[in-house]
């Protein structure tokens, strides 16, 4: 409010031409202070001046008074000159002459001091008054002269009216030097209170001037420091709002000057910033649109192949089965074992798509678990199921072992089925004679399930292989056992896709047990 | 007494050549239908008493074929099995939202399928 009832007025452009010199703050509010501490000097300066202006009046009014009391004197010691010269022409007495000699001595006296400190017209005045009264000494000298030779009586009158002629004429003269005297005291009287009236509006002038100038420094050193302070204040709350296209402009070319540039330059890196991050995000985005739709044409292609592969492979397996089955009539004896061979490499066959599948499913991040309740003791039962016949065939013990009381549990039940297939597959694979055994427990909220065997075993170097995708323990199992080697990659992770982790004890010609562990009851909260 | 009859809705000419020759044998009349269009053309015409749909089906998907049949009051109670190739997670249960009566994973046993049938559709005794 006040800032802009500012850039208003006539101050402003003050305000901003003090912002625009090119100085610090410290320097501005220096001069600043300079400026009224110098009013301060010239105040001072200017009452020392009147003082010393006001004593000398006062001593040459004090000498005016002087001089009208000496003219004064003069004319006293005039009147009383005459007064003895009468009384001399009267007594015929000496002594009047010694009188009239004194109060003559103290009339020159007198005149002399006044002499001394006169100057212009009165001089002349002076000297006037000085010739008349030697003239007048030079009467009073005749009348002594004839008092002592007894000659008064004949010349009393001729000299008394020369006497008074002078003492007229002396005192005419007087009068005037008393006058001029008097005059021009009352002209410095004048001059002194003239002088006064001057000295009084002069300094009533100069303290409102230097109060209004004092002020005037302080609201423009001021306001040219809150008007970018307050500038840089609305500056920032627009970046703090994200508005990094804005600039502070200041006319000023001190601290907030390089202060405002500073956070113009800081502004353009937050721009700067704000566009590649704009840009990174849209290229992210795109990027992530690229990535849906490359996931997306991958998961089509798989169920494509999925399809494709298994067609085919459905009417093998059906044109086998009907074969075997006489459909197409009694089946010769002789291609009973070559068939059977196909239905079987068939099988195998669709076991190795369907793993494959399944890993790419589990890589693309398309595979979803089914979760459901399940019987643990009718999981592990069907497996052994499934698998008898393969145990039946090698002449293996096959076993279960399922502890009592396990409750209800929750999971994908054909993924762990999957799983257990998988390692009691293994096992009866890699086993020549002894036994398997497929084994689950309840671990506090955990369940284990385990496949042991009496097989080949696993050497201690090579169990970190294990686990790993399109791994054997040895190529050379492979060819004698056959499989992808994907079996156990996949079982892994639909563990952990439980939440649960696998993991394997084993001795070389001992035998090996595989264990897993996932929550009893999977996608709920442990209680 | 009217012959039982069968439609089987399949692109692949071999699985046909299975189904024909696994049927050729019992007492149960087939029809053929190449893709999804013609599968629901056939079942309107036909009214055939047990449907057997493949998923995978050019023109029209087996999945919407059957939603097609249960919604048309002709075709309303003719049960239909659905038989998929994909055998993914989910694929049941979207046979089963699609109206489907029964599921068939390929790859399926001739004697699986004839079996399904026969659940379906009891073969009379001539």
């Amino acid at each position: 409010m006040a800032a802009s009832a500012l850039t208003r007025s006539p101050v402003n452009a003050l305000v901003r031409w003090v912002a625009g010199i090119r100085a610090s703050l410290h320097t501005k509010l220096l001069a600043a202070f300079g400026i009224v501490t110098l009013l301060f000097v010239v105040m001072a300066a200017f009452g020392v001046h009147t003082i010393v202006e006001t004593t000398e009046q006062a001593r040459l009014l004090d000498l005016a008074h002087q001089r009208v009391d000496w003219s004064q004197q003069i004319e006293q010691a005039l009147a009383r000159q005459m007064q003895f010269s009468v009384l001399a022409l009267l007594s015929q007495d000496e002594a009047a002459i010694a009188r009239i000699l004194r109060e003559n001595n103290r009339f020159n006296e007198l005149l002399a001091k006044l002499d001394a400190v006169e100057i212009g017209e009165q001089h002349a005045l002076v000297e006037q008054v000085r010739v008349s009264q030697d003239e007048a000494m030079s009467v009073v000298a005749d009348i002594a002269n004839a008092i002592r030779d007894r000659t008064l009586g004949d010349v009393t009158g001729a000299l008394l009216a020369h006497q008074e002629r002078l003492d007229a004429e002396i005192a005419a003269r007087v009068a005037r030097l008393v006058d001029a005297e008097q005059r021009r005291m009352k002209a410095l009287r004048d001059s002194i209170a003239h002088a006064n009236r001057e000295l009084l509006v002069t300094t009533a002038i100069l303290s409102v001037s230097a109060v209004v100038l004092a002020w005037l420094c302080g609201f423009v050193i001021s306001w040219s420091i809150i008007l970018p302070v307050r500038e840089a204040q609305n500056f920032l709350d627009h970046v703090a709002t994200g508005a990094f296209e804005q600039r502070v402009v200041l006319p000023n070319r001190d601290e907030f000057g390089a202060l405002a540039e500073r956070m113009n330059r800081m502004s353009e890196e937050l721009q700067k910033l704000d566009r590649m991050k704009v840009e990174a995000a849209s290229e992210l985005a795109q990027l992530n649109t690229q990535l849906e739709r490359a996931s997306r044409a991958k998961s089509e292609f798989l169920s494509n192949m999925s399809h494709e592969l298994r067609t085919p492979l459905n009417a093998i397996l059906g044109f086998t089965e009907m074969m075997v089955d006489g459909l197409y009539g009694e089946l010769p004896e002789e291609l009973k074992d070559p068939l059977n061979d196909v239905q079987t490499n068939g099988r195998h066959l669709l076991r190795l798509i369907n793993e494959v599948l399944d890993l790419s499913k589990i890589e693309a991040g398309r595979m979803e678990l089914a979760l459901g309740d399940y019987s643990v003791q009718e999981l592990v039962a069907s497996v052994r199921v499934a698998l008898r016949s393969l145990a039946e065939e090698k002449g293996l013990d096959f076993r279960i072992d399922v502890a009592d009381g396990i409750p209800i549990a929750r999971g994908d039940a054909g993924r762990l089925t999957q799983c257990l297939m998988n390692l009691a597959g293994n096992a009866l694979k890699f086993t020549l004679r002894g036994e398997v055994c497929i084994g689950a427990a309840l671990q506090g909220d955990e369940l284990v399930y385990r496949v042991s065997d009496t097989g080949i075993g696993i050497a201690p170097e090579q169990i970190d292989n294990v686990f790993a995708e399109f791994r054997q323990v040895d190529a050379t199992v492979t060819r004698e056992f056959g499989g992808t080697g994907l079996g156990l990659s996949i079982s892994k992770k639909f563990i952990e896709m439980h939440g649960g982790r696998i993991w394997v004890e084993s001795r070389v010609g001992v035998g090996s047990t595989f264990f897993f562990s996932v929550p009893l009851r999977v996608g709920e909260a442990a209680t | 007494m009217k012959q039982p009859t069968i439609l089987y809705v399949e692109d692949n000419e071999y699985n046909r050549k299975i189904v024909r020759q696994l049927l050729g044998r019992t007492s149960y009349r087939l029809i053929e239908a190449l893709d999804g269009e013609s599968g629901v053309a056939a079942a309107f015409e036909e009214r055939p008493d047990l449907i057997l749909m493949d998923v995978q089906l050019p023109k029209m998907s087996g999945l919407d074929a059957t939603r097609m049949l249960r919604a048309d009051e002709r075709t309303q109670g003719v049960p239909i099995v659905i038989i998929t190739s994909f055998a993914m997670s989910g694929d049941r249960e979207r046979a089963t939202a699609a109206g489907a009566a029964g599921y068939l994973a390929k790859p399926y046993s001739p004697r699986e399928l004839l079996a399904m049938v026969r659940q379906f559709l009891p073969e009379e005794a001539s």
